[in-house]
């Protein structure tokens, strides 16, 4: 299985049976994505491929062969400095144990390219696939709606 | 950014954010399983599927089959695994009863082979492989069903903090009352579910054993390993720096810890084991089941003369999980007469535990929705019913509260409401599109403890500050409030303060529960910083140039240390530390009692066709003492708030008689609030420092965020529609 992760090239021996998530975490050892349920429900395992968004636990790892995986580690610009949303998520203290962030916040970089920022409530809508059990759920949307208008603004 | 004045320095605004945000955000911050030691092998459990009884034989044959499996046990010899006993009864563990040391089953879900494989694919099929024969036994997982068996707490734990408040003759006082308020009220099992499930990686080096784990009590997982393995506990080293929430289901051993160190010294591999989340609601603690009668003797006035709170709370059959349901009831307003009566009943279930506000929020939805009924049995107004009640001392000790401030938290809530517009006729209140709106008020309050804490201070020459202290960090802000002191005391820059936690090589690490993390932590850091300013030489306050003092010492690094404990007590709950032990002091000192308040207004609205309940707005006011990390603590509230809207809404751990164990055990089928859930939540603290608890003036705030919040949705519920809601949770059905 050949792929990019972060965009860097990537080729592995899988069992077929291996989520894209185990992959991340056990053998490349990137372990920013967090595996809180391994069922679909919580969200903690969010990454892109592709620029999408989807649930790492669910998704086997075989395939996303070809294809162009980031996760958390991925976000930052060259400079590895912080994503805007990132440092809006400090901004906001849209976090507390910080379990579910890495999947909030790659939730939250595609909820903000899909469009779907149109109000407090469709962030609450589009956000609503990541449990976050601390509950920083306002400061969540705090910190979507400022990067989301600053996106909108030319920022 | 977010800035606050640094009183006493002349130093710029600290900021106030969160320490550890950074570590986070990147995902750089390093959970129990985020690391991938060489050669680690993975475990599995295989788990019984009978409700009780014995497992008469194991397959497994097709398991040893798959290609990578290196261990399937069933059965620890006696010497393998020694008896560690339940938290609660003196020991370290979630339970007294430890997986495959015989051939019982208590519940369903208990784990009955170990597997460990080469991948986590290997171990997850090989474990799913295994079968088992099993002799069944009848079992009873419900309060009040044939089998349940019922004792009285006083007299099963005869200990006093357990024993059942009597102050004056309550049943008399109740009986001569003209007004009387009668309720049962029942709250479900609950689990806490934190998004991080039970994890753990072991590994040993020649005789030590490294366990980075999950937890809120580094001190139980090293002691009950030490314990349970018959080694040094000198010789076992526990951490756990990032912990992915706990709310009191981390707060002690778990039952995969001695068996995967077993595991790991036989195959001379590191194992891991990560908890797959249904496993997760049956081998750790859950919110047991309570079944409440309260009852209230008043004037006409609405004037207190009794209250009377018995509960009936769920337990295992192996051990007994106390109540401390009135230990907030009895307290939180003055009552002339007051009567407890705790029950605890045995059901076939695991052993049940903490989960944030674990007694005082079902106790609060009880007691709080029964002073609900009183104020509209005697026209009362519900705010200035529970204001005509404030005591400025404890009704049960007579001593006088350190601090409470619920007055003023009520008072300013209700402004910050609005609550003088509300119309208090059941059903009054209609929104634009039809939806009836109901406004609810409810308080609480919660126990103040200490515990001991050993905090570690160092100075270097490049100015950094490094604290090493007792206390784990799963989110609350313990860590941040720590470096803000630091930063605060010396006039430093917040980011030259450096703070480890949850980390047996810094402190010992007891317990960090019962919201006394911060409140035991600070004064045992402001010790500290004393202590280091003597040994740089400095005055005892005042801004200090830290790498100027440590370089004029002639020295590379200055190190301190200092211990606190909580008022009364002693070297030997010091030595109770250094055994691993719980030493819990409070929350009656010997001079004060001390407890955290707060006052809850909630606005519910209920749409007209689906009878959807919603929760547009929540004020909550808090008094904490003073407010030590005031974004971290605003964060906690705001938490504790949509647990309380969890609690009353949606969340109930389901059995059924036919089958045992829980049953909708995945984030699907035990739905808790998510992001649209939650509206607008409004946040102030009365920031009193209660000097009289401890040097720092800090009281606990992630627990008694959530107390009362349940029962201001019920109430509110109730001036909706009309209807008492006395059972949670709170669904479309009861509301039709």
């Amino acid at each position: 299985m050949a792929c990019t992760v972060n965009g860097r090239d990537v080729s592995l021996d899988l069992d077929p049976r291996e989520s894209l998530l185990d992959m991340l975490r056990e053998q490349l050892a990137l372990t920013g994505t967090k595996k809180g349920c391994d069922q679909g429900h919580c969200g903690a395992c969010t990454v892109h491929v592709d620029g999408r968004r989807v649930l790492s636990c669910l998704t086997p790892a075989v395939q996303v062969a070809g294809q162009a995986v980031t996760t958390i580690e991925g976000v930052a610009g060259e400079d590895s400095g912080l994503h805007p949303l990132q440092q809006a998520f400090i901004d906001h203290d849209a976090l507390q144990c910080g379990y579910c962030t890495p999947g909030q916040i790659m939730s939250g970089i595609a909820c903000i390219a899909e469009g779907h920022c149109g109000s407090d409530d469709e962030i609450r809508e589009y956000m609503s696939g990541n449990i976050c059990r601390c509950a920083a759920y306002v400061g969540i949307v705090a910190a979507v709606r400022q990067t989301a208008d600053a996106v909108r603004n030319g920022a | 950014m977010t800035v606050a004045d640094a009183p006493g320095t002349t130093g710029p605004p600290l900021d106030t954010r969160r320490v550890d945000a950074r570590e986070k955000v990147t995902g750089r911050a390093r959970y129990a399983v985020d690391r991938v030691p060489e050669n680690v092998a993975y475990g599995a459990w295989a788990t019984a599927r009978i409700g009780k009884g014995r497992v008469v034989r194991v397959d497994t044959a097709a398991a040893e089959a798959v290609p990578g499996v290196r261990l399937v046990i069933t059965r620890f010899g006696p010497d393998e695994l020694h008896d560690v006993g339940f938290l609660m009864a003196g020991g370290h563990a979630v339970q007294s009863l430890q997986p495959l040391r015989d051939d019982r089953i208590a519940y369903r879900g208990q784990p009955v082979a170990l597997v460990v494989a080469d991948s986590l694919v290997a171990a997850t099929e090989a474990a799913q492989l295994i079968t088992a024969e099993y002799e069944e036994e009848p079992f009873t997982v419900k309060i009040g069903a044939e089998g349940a068996e019922t004792v009285l707490q006083e007299q099963a734990i005869p200990l006093p903090f357990l024993a059942d408040v009597k102050v004056g003759d309550a049943e008399a006082a109740f009986a001569a009352s003209p007004v009387q308020i009668t309720g049962t009220y029942e709250h479900p099992a609950q689990h806490a579910m934190p998004m991080e499930p039970n994890a753990s990686v072991v590994h040993w080096e020649g005789d030590r054993l490294i366990v980075d784990d999950t937890t809120q009590n580094a001190n139980a997982v090293r002691f009950g390993l030490a314990t349970q393995l018959g080694i040094d506990p000198a010789d076992v080293e526990v951490r756990s720096p990032y912990v992915g929430g706990g709310f009191g289901q981390k707060n002690a051993m778990h039952l995969h810890l001695g068996p995967i160190a077993v595991a790991a010294r036989r195959l001379g591999r590191p194992v891991k084991m990560v908890l797959p989340r249904p496993q997760v609601f049956h081998l750790g603690a859950f919110r047991p089941n309570t079944v409440h009668q309260v009852r209230l003797g008043a004037n006409e006035k609405g004037e207190l003369l009794a209250a009377i709170h018995e509960v009936d709370q769920q337990t295992s059959r192996h051990d007994l999980f106390p109540s401390e349901i009135t230990t907030v009831s009895s307290r939180l307003y003055a009552t002339p007469a007051f009567r407890g009566e705790q029950r605890l009943v045995r059901t076939d279930v695991q052993t049940p535990g903490f989960m944030r506000s674990p007694h005082e929020s079902p106790s609060m939805f009880a007691f709080e929705s029964a002073m609900d009924e009183l104020a509209y049995a005697t026209g009362r107004d519900p705010v200035e019913l529970r204001l005509a009640h404030d005591t400025p001392t404890d009704p049960v000790t007579g001593l006088p509260f350190s601090g409470r401030h619920l007055a003023e938290c009520l008072r300013r809530g209700a402004a910050r409401f609005g609550w003088d517009a509300r119309d208090p006729e059941p059903g009054s209140m209609t929104a634009e599109d039809g939806s009836a709106v109901g406004w609810g008020v409810a308080a609480g309050c919660y126990p103040g403890g200490i515990v001991p804490v050993v905090a570690h201070l160092s100075a270097v020459a490049d100015g950094t500050l490094t604290v090493g202290v007792g206390g784990h960090e799963f989110g609350q802000g313990l860590r941040s409030a720590v470096a803000l002191l630091v930063a605060r005391d010396l006039g430093v820059p917040v980011d030259t303060v450096i703070v480890r936690a949850g980390d047996t090589r810094v402190a010992p690490q007891h317990l960090t529960a019962g919201s006394w993390g911060t409140a035991s932590a600070l004064p045992a850091v402001q010790a500290a910083l004393g202590e280091l300013r003597e040994a740089l030489d400095v005055p005892a306050s005042g801004d200090v140039d830290v790498a100027a003092a440590v370089r004029a010492t002639g020295r590379p690094a200055v190190a301190v240390e200092a211990t606190t404990l909580a008022p009364g007590q002693s070297r030997d709950d010091l030595a109770q530390l250094d055994k691993g032990v719980l030493a819990i002091g409070g929350p009656v000192y010997p001079e004060f009692v001390t407890f955290s308040w707060a006052a809850h207004f909630v606005e519910v609205r209920i749409e007209r066709t689906t009878r959807r309940i919603r929760v547009p707005r929540v004020v909550s006011v808090v008094d904490c003492g003073r407010v030590a990390s005031p974004v971290t603590a605003a964060s906690q509230v705001r938490g504790g708030v949509v647990w309380g809207i969890g609690q009353a809404l949606r969340e109930e751990s389901e059995v059924d008689s036919r089958f045992g164990g829980f049953l909708n055990t995945t984030l699907e089928d035990y739905p808790v609030p998510v992001n649209l859930d939650v509206q607008q939540i409004d946040v102030d603290f009365i920031d009193e420092p209660d000097l009289r608890f401890n040097p720092a003036g800090v009281k606990g705030v992630g627990e008694i965020c959530m107390v009362g919040v349940s029962a201001a949705i019920a109430n509110a519920v109730h001036h909706a529609t009309g209807r008492r809601m006395r059972r949670l949770p709170i669904r479309l059905e009861h509301v039709l």
